[in-house]
Parts: structure tokens; sequence; C-alpha cells
């Protein structure tokens, strides 16, 4: 019987589809991203790096001011908690989808299967972006508890402020993940290196006015930004010392939705031409022993 | 006739009596064996220039912003620029002696160190004079980019002691690196948070972007255990003699520190790849991968 013969039409990828796909990749995500490790261990990983992070600038802070100006050190610790969220959302992203391809060579079955790589992608990552949350909450406790960090927070503008900002962070994290895929060595090391690059330029612990002009207009173009900017707002009920402090609350919200009106597309509309990309050349079942 | 020997041996047990002068000259050969690709490396691999410059300087590069938004005295980005170089080396210590032998067992080299007929320190040394001279290349672009861009002004009196502590502290944050080596191996499935692990907590503790002096009484203990901290307190105070820094000890004490505990930590290295060999001929789970 020829194969062209077949009694019923295959079927398209339905939401159901998706969804498993989904809800399987997150345990996946979950089991490789804690490793099998020992919860107490794990929870020490996850709580010893940001809180080390924060503490950081708060001795910087600290030395220089001695305790003067807390405004500057609520800006500090609330752009120093937000921005474990970037890194684990683009680290999050790119990590699953080249330990998949270089380490344990799944990629290219995930992709030969009935499912779509995108959900499973993005279940993949939840753990890392989930983890990043709890380094969020843990920083910010701190804050409170031990440096007298004040939180006024307006829900009615941190609610989208944050569904606007992880949206945006995603799909920066999308657009990551494809492109790691079409290099050839050392891409385990770009999501840092972006996500430090974004860093530098989001006024995430400084005020976008003290980078060089040069650097204005990345960083005025960038969603991290804004997001930042509103959530401090939302949290702090005050914006960020300098040029951004002086905006209004719905300016940095329309700058915010705009952002990422403009990055979603541009992200998948990226991603979808970088596997097209991939699967033509050979790409998802590539190893670059890096 | 192998390229190792001068005679032909008659049986195995003759094959495997070595002389004194050539399993010196195996170990050697080790040695600059395991040091060769990261030598080479400086040149033929310029994505690994790219991002082992770029990296640390984006880090430096966002705490001389917040100094200066801070409004602090120079004297303090110069700090983060020496803080930065110096990240370059232990970034290379987690990455690249600590989490090596892991690597290697994932990779399956690690059986082949083990057959090898040579001894593992001396793959260890080579990783680290291999490391210590590609990272070395690095930390010096990041001085001298962070230098030139930020206008960081050194006041060094002293520099032939200045260059003996930097020596000094590179003997024990090496050490360090082989002991960790195998206790990553030991360790297992945890290397890779490990390694996370070792990165901003001792930025932290060691005190990498302000004075170590700051941090209170933890620095008495960093004194006692972490080089990195204790050699860039001593570097700090040589390179900005006239900044008024004071360093948690004087320099003297402080290189004392370093060359006890350049000892404590070869000699520990030594002991824990004793113990790795052991387990390894024992059990033999050692050599199998994701383990």
């Amino acid at each position: 019987m020829a194969v062209t013969d077949r009694a019923a039409p295959v079927r398209g990828m339905t939401l159901a589809d998706a969804w498993r796909s989904f809800r399987t990749a997150i345990g996946l995500g979950w089991a490789i991203e804690a490793n099998w490790s020992d919860p107490f261990l794990f929870a020490v990983y996850t709580m010893a790096k940001p809180l080390a992070a924060a503490g950081i600038l708060v001795v910087m802070f600290q030395v220089i001011t001695q305790g003067q100006n807390p405004e500057f050190l609520q800006f500090l610790i609330v752009g120093s908690a937000l921005w474990n969220v970037v890194f684990g959302v683009m680290s999050g992203l790119v990590q699953s989808i080249l330990e998949d391809r270089e380490r344990y060579r799944m990629i290219k079955y995930v992709v030969v299967t009935p499912t779509s790589l995108f959900p499973f992608l993005l279940g993949r990552s939840l753990a890392r972006v989930i983890v990043s949350f709890v380094a969020v909450v843990l920083t910010m406790i701190v804050g409170i508890v031990f440096l007298g960090v004040e939180l006024r927070p307006n829900l009615l503008y941190l609610v989208p402020a944050t569904l606007l900002g992880v949206t945006a962070v995603i799909a920066l994290g999308v657009f990551m993940a494809g492109w790691c895929l079409q290099l050839r060595q050392e891409a385990w090391s770009y999501p840092e290196a972006i996500a430090g690059a974004l860093y530098l330029v989001s006024g995430a612990i400084f005020p976008i006015d003290i980078l060089p002009g040069f650097l204005h207009p990345i960083a005025y173009a960038s969603p991290t930004t804004w997001w930042l900017e509103a959530s401090r707002r939302g949290l702090l009920d005050h914006g960020s010392p300098g040029t951004l402090g002086g905006l209004s609350d719905g300016m940095v919200m329309l700058l915010l939705a705009v952002s990422t009106a403009i990055a979603i597309p541009i992200a998948l509309a990226a991603f979808a031409w970088f596997m097209q990309r991939a699967r033509q050349a050979g790409l998802l079942d590539m190893t670059t022993g890096s | 006739m192998s390229g190792y020997g001068s005679t032909v041996a008659t049986n195995p047990r003759e094959a495997a009596d070595w002389s004194t002068g050539r399993v010196i000259r195996s170990n050697l050969r080790a040695v600059a064996g395991r040091a060769y690709p990261r030598v080479i490396g400086l040149t033929r691999e310029p994505s690994w220039l790219f991002f082992e410059i770029f990296l640390p300087f984006l880090a430096v590069s966002a705490f001389v912003f917040v100094y200066r938004a801070l409004e602090a005295p120079e004297a303090f980005v110069g700090f983060v620029v020496l803080g930065g170089a110096m990240t370059s080396f232990w970034l290379n210590v987690v990455w690249m002696m600590a989490a090596q032998f892991y690597w290697e067992k994932d990779q399956g080299n690690l059986e082949l160190y083990f057959t090898a007929p040579m001894h593992l320190m001396s793959v260890l040394a080579g990783m680290a004079i291999g490391g210590l001279v590609m990272t070395s290349s690095r930390a010096l672009a990041v001085i001298g980019i962070g230098s030139l861009l930020y206008g960081v002004t050194y006041d060094i009196q002293q520099p032939f002691l200045l260059a003996g502590v930097f020596l000094l502290t590179m003997i024990p944050l090496y050490g360090m690196g082989m002991l960790f080596a195998s206790l990553f191996l030991l360790w297992g499935r945890e290397a890779f948070h490990l390694a996370q692990l070792l990165q901003e907590p001792i930025y932290f503790l060691g005190g990498v972007n302000f004075p170590l002096r700051a941090i209170g009484p933890i620095a008495g203990v960093v004194i006692a255990t972490l080089p990195l901290g204790v050699g860039l307190d001593a570097m700090r105070q040589l390179a900005f003699a006239g900044s008024g820094v004071q360093g948690v000890l004087p320099v003297g004490v402080e290189m004392l520190i370093l060359a006890v505990m350049g000892v404590v930590f070869i000699v520990a290295a030594r002991l824990a790849l004793g113990y790795l060999e052991h387990l390894a001929r024992r059990e033999g789970r050692l050599t199998l991968r994701w383990q």
C-alpha cells in the first residue's frame, strides 16, 4: 500500500498538546535544574548568589554614604533584586536549548516529534525563572527586614508593569535562544554577556544619566529600562534618581508597553527564522564541544 | 622503542620499572602538555579572548558607575578595576581548575588521566600554569582598558613588592583550585551549583569591589581562609599607597599568610588527589559520566 493512502488526515497541534508538552517540560526542567540535589543544598545555592550580589552593593553604598541617602539604597535593592529575573529568564531559555542540543543531545528528537519546540522550551526553562523569582522575593525580604527598605506597593501599577516587563524579558530570552543555536563557539557565554550589557544600560543599579551619552539611546530603547523604572514606582512609590524619575507614571508605563509590543513580534519572527535556518543547516544536532 | 625510553624492555615488569629521571621527565611532559592548550588558546580562540575580557569589564564598568553615582573618591574606581582584574583569575580557578576534572569526566578524558603513567598533580599543575598565563593576558587587558577609560591613577611606591605579592597570591589561589578539582569530582553533580556558589558570595567576602575592612569582623575569617581577599587587600595597599587606604593587616603579615596558605592548599590538594585515586580504583565510579 502506498504511504499516501492514509486513512485519516494528520491533525495539527492543539492547545491541549501544547499544554501537555509545556507541563512535561516543566518537570524535566526542574529535575535538571535541581539536578537531583539535596533540597537544603539547592536552597543554599539559590539564596547565596542573589543575596551576595545585593550585599556587594549595600557595602559599597555604606562605605561611601555611611547610610545617608536611603532612597538610593532602595533604588539599589529593588534593581538588584529584579535583575535576577532578567538573568534567570535569559540564561534559562538559552541554556535549556543548548543543554538539550550539546549535553543531552535531545533537541533533535523534540523537534521531530509532533509537538512544537516553543512550549517545550518555555516549560523547560520555567524552573530557572521560578528560582529567579524566589531570589527577587528573598532579596526584597532582606532589604525590608535588615536594611530598612520601605515598600509602598501600588498593585494597580505594579501588576501590569510586571506582566509587561516579564513578557518583554521572555521575548528577549526567546530571541537569544534562537540566536545561540546559530553559534559555533561560546554560545553559553552569550546570555551572560547580553544580560551583563543590559545590566549596564538599563539603570539596574545606577541612574542611566551616569552612562556616557552614546549609550543613552540604547538605554531608552531597552524594555528592561522601563520595566525596572515602572517596578520601582509600583514597589516604592517613587522612581529612579535623575531623568527617568522626572517622567510621569503614565509615560513610563506607555514606554514599557510600546517597547514590549515592539520586542515580542521581533523576537517571535526571529526565533522562527532561526529555527528554520537551524533545520536547513543541520544545526539542531550539531555539537560544538564548547 | 618508544620516545620515552632509550632501551627496549624485554618483559612487562621491566617496562614498568622506570628510573627517577624518566618519571620526572614524563611528569614534566604532562605539565607542559596540559598547559599547552591553554597557552595556545591565547591566540587560537578569539571568542575566549573576547568573553574573558568583555565579561569582567562589564562588571567592572557597572561598579565604577555605581561609585560615580555615589560620588565616591576616585581611588574607589581603582579598587574596582583591580578587583575586576583579579576576578578573571578567580573565574579561571573556579571554572577551569575546580570544575575541570568534572568536565573531563563528562568528556571521557578522566579515565585516560587515571591510566596514564603520570601523577595527577602534574595535570593540575599544567592546568594552573596554562590558566595563569592565559588569564594574565585577560587581567592585564581589564586593567589597561579600565584604567584608561575610567582614568585610574596608581601610586605604586614598591613595584617589585607588588609583583611579589601578586605571584604569592597566585600560589594559594591555584592551590585552592587544585584542591577544589578533587572535591568537585567527589561531590559529583553539584559541580555546576558549586561553581555558581563560588562567584558572587566570594566577590562579596573577598572585598572585590570595596576595601575588605568594610565587612567588619568577617574580614578576619576571610584573611584566614580566602587567598583572593588577602592578596587583593595587600595589592590595594601597594597599588594605591597615597590614597590612605587601610588594609586589614600590614602587607608583610598578609604575605606571610599567603605563603602559609600556599603550602596548606597544595598539600591538601595532594592528599585529596590521593583519596580520589583510591576511590577511582576501588569503586570505578568516578569515571562514570553524569554522576
